[in-house]
């Protein structure tokens, strides 16, 4: 298990929060995807086998770009 | 320590806000005096179709270059089928727009001038809402730049200044009065008093010698300081506060849920209605412009964001308020739950009391030397906080020979000296080693009632002396009793020492039940079965008692600067004050009662202002203001959470 961090540059709506999350949890295994949309922010809960560039696509395809992830 | 030195995001989006909107209405009053003036005088400024390219080209920019970023993330979202905010704002613009160069087909009427003026005010209220937004975040940015930038410390007997990025593990710090400590450390020279309010919310100073451990980002007050940094980077102290308080928003309240439920499916949903609306209107009216305007009204009423932005914004301000108390909210569920508390739970040691017991007497029939050095030797071997004061009291230079010690959980220890078996417990001890307390019941009595924690020292079975200890009860701990008391909430203290001894403390504290004799690891069942009564707060330090904390409905672990258990309990007090837990209990309430306010307002508008768009009674523009105001209600309405008295 893994903790991932990032920013989301582009997403200022509620909406937006809920289609990242969807984006995010489609992965295989994704544990768990907390986006903050207070904060601009997304915490993710991996299984070590995912990958940064994956869950950065993800947010890609709902439409947002994640930034400085960790 | 993670630094950002760049403009932080969100001031970023208030100013690009900001340029979009000076531009915007630049471009579009204008449009608004044409149509302002024909509609309401009558007065024709330009002919038409003359008046109509000046809109287009007028409200051209305003859509496709001011609001470009919306429109692409619409149209996107419609085709990816990623639906957002940006999707109906999209649509509702660009077929106003539309109409406007249909109008030469003379297929429709011209809303062309509309669709800069729902841009306008869409812009307009993004940045409204994104300032709020800005506000309600204001505590949590001022923790995220909290932390030192720079550090002075010792290199080669050399003072140097170093990025704080540079600090190793095991450098000396210099600090001097009224500089912020740059990290977590220990002071190796010095003494002086230190204001830690930033972190803990506690605003007197707190004084600190040689060996303390200093929390980083807390201000050296009088003295000159060497501290030795012991954590730096993303293991310090404030950056584990960050953390908590920052994974603490994306950590759901459950009422948001049915509001998380219809955003998720919203904006299909008013497609399709907006849709039908368009359908309806046109085939009952036959007449195609009202049908367009009337769906476009719908499309651009209706709005996510305030049932989104309920929960969160309120959150955010509640996690704030508490942050600068030193209260940090660790699960948004725990302020729902606050609600149905009925029974308050304390721990005694180091919850309601100091924590550090001292020995005030001491009797015996040997004499009192010669039990003190039996007492402190075997005591010598134990970590427990009475043994500790038991040890200092008889301040040994040299302590005899221990064999067989063992430590006997919650009821005292024992070993052999000299060969003859010691034992210092409480009466359950003796009790179970049929030990006769009776010589000394009445004296033992005597200290419980004082509320003092009584061990007995038993020498080959039989009673040599009695060491009694006394803990101070914390200053504040009686006042917020009071409170809780008046508010009419059971209180309970949950001790393993016996019953006298307990009764006599909780009477000096103010509380009205108490459970006595209870062994750590019991201390869970017993939250279990008053669970049974209704909700159950427990409070304790985190460290001995997790499982309790974990047991009820809310934990509330506390502790003071870096001995705390941060990641125990629901909520976490970073000052050791019981105060903290009544401030807790409020800021809880409170934040859950405006987040009941802004999901009601925003359930509210949408099942109002959707139907009267459908029902072709909103002009389009009313309908974008109705909608940007909805978001800007909720936020504003979250910031007014400061206003309450916690």
């Amino acid at each position: 298990m893994k903790k991932i961090k990032f920013s989301i540059e582009g997403m200022h709506c509620a909406s937006c929060a809920s289609n990242i999350e969807r984006s995010i949890k489609k992965i295989a295994g994704v544990k768990e995807a907390k986006i903050i949309l207070m904060l601009k922010k997304g915490i993710v809960e991996t299984e070590d086998s995912v990958s940064l560039e994956s869950i950065k696509k993800a947010v890609e395809t709902a439409g947002y770009k994640a930034i400085k992830m960790e | 320590m993670e630094q950002n030195h760049e403009e932080p995001l969100e001031d970023k989006e208030i100013t690009s806000w900001k340029n979009k909107l000076i531009w915007s209405w630049l471009l579009t009053l204008p449009i608004v005096i044409i149509m302002l003036s024909e509609r309401l005088f009558n007065f024709i400024l330009i002919e038409m179709p003359y008046s109509l390219i000046i809109i287009l080209i007028l409200g051209f920019p305003v859509i496709f270059i001011f609001g470009w970023k919306t429109i692409k993330s619409g149209i996107r979202g419609l085709f990816t089928f990623c639906f957002n905010m940006d999707s109906l704002i999209s649509l509702g613009t660009i077929v106003a727009y539309a109409t406007g160069i249909f109008y030469f087909t003379g297929m429709v009427q011209d809303y062309s001038g509309i669709s800069a003026m729902i841009m306008a005010f869409f812009t307009t209220g993004k940045y409204v809402e994104a300032k709020a937004r800005g506000r309600a975040s204001q505590e949590i940015r001022k923790l995220l730049e909290l932390g030192a930038k720079k550090s002075r410390i010792l290199r080669n007997n050399k003072e140097i200044e170093i990025p704080i990025e540079e600090v190793r593990i095991g450098d000396i710090m210099i600090i001097k009065p009224g500089e912020k400590i740059s990290t977590d450390g220990i002071i190796v020279k010095g003494e002086s008093s230190i204001d830690e309010s930033m972190i803990t919310g506690e605003s007197l100073p707190v004084d600190k010698n040689k060996g303390d451990n200093v929390i980083g980002a807390t201000i050296n007050q009088d003295g000159i300081l060497y501290v030795k940094a012991t954590k730096i980077g993303a293991d310090t102290f404030l950056a584990h506060i960050i953390e908590l308080v920052e994974e603490a928003q994306g950590t759901k309240v459950p009422i948001q849920k049915l509001a998380d439920k219809i955003t998720s499916i919203f904006v299909p949903v008013i497609l399709s209605l907006a849709f039908l609306t368009f359908l309806n209107w046109w085939y009952f009216s036959e007449d195609l412009s009202k049908a367009i305007g009337i769906s476009v009204a719908v499309l651009v009423i209706a709005c996510p964001c305030a049932l989104g932005l309920a929960t969160p914004t309120a959150l955010m301000v509640g996690s704030g308020m508490g942050a600068t108390r030193g209260i940090l909210i660790r699960k948004g569920e725990a302020i729902q739950t606050m609600k149905e508390v009925k029974t308050i739970v304390f721990d005694k040691t180091g919850t309601i009391t100091k924590g550090k017991p001292e020995v005030t007497d001491i009797y015996t029939l040997i004499k009192e030397s010669e039990l003190l050095k039996i007492a402190g030797s075997l005591e010598k071997l134990s970590e427990h906080p009475i043994a500790k004061a038991i040890v200092n009291k008889t301040n040994l230079k040299r302590y005899s020979r221990v064999l067989n010690f063992k430590v006997l959980r919650g009821k005292g220890v024992q070993g052999n000296i000299s060969g003859k078996e010691v034992l210092i417990g409480n009466r359950t001890l003796m009790n179970e080693r049929k030990i006769k307390i009776k010589d000394f019941d009445n004296k033992i009595i005597e200290f419980e009632e004082k509320g003092k924690t009584t061990m007995i020292i038993a020498k080959d079975k039989k009673i040599i002396g009695i060491i009694a200890l006394a803990d101070t009860i914390k200053d504040d701990s009686k006042e917020a009793l009071k409170l809780l008391n008046n508010e009419n909430y059971r209180t309970v203290m949950i001790t393993g020492d016996n019953e006298r001894t307990a009764k006599a403390i909780a009477t000096q504290v103010g509380i009205k039940e108490v459970i006595a004799n209870v062994l750590p690891e019991d201390k869970a069942k017993e939250v279990e079965n008053l669970q049974k009564h209704g909700f159950v707060v427990f409070v304790g330090d985190g460290i001995n008692d997790a499982p309790a904390l974990k047991q009820s409905n809310v934990g509330i672990a506390m502790g003071s600067g870096t001995d705390i258990a941060i990641e125990a309990g629901d909520l976490v007090l970073a000052k050791s004050s019981l105060l903290g837990v009544v401030q807790a209990i409020h800021l809880s309430k409170a934040t859950f009662k405006k987040i009941k306010q802004n999901l009601f307002w925003a359930f509210a508008y949408n099942t109002i202002a959707i139907p009267l768009a459908i029902a072709g009674v909103l002009h389009p523009v009313i309908a974008e203001i109705a909608m940007a105001l909805s978001s800007i209600t909720v936020v504003v309405n979250a910031n007014l959470l400061r206003k309450s008295k916690i």
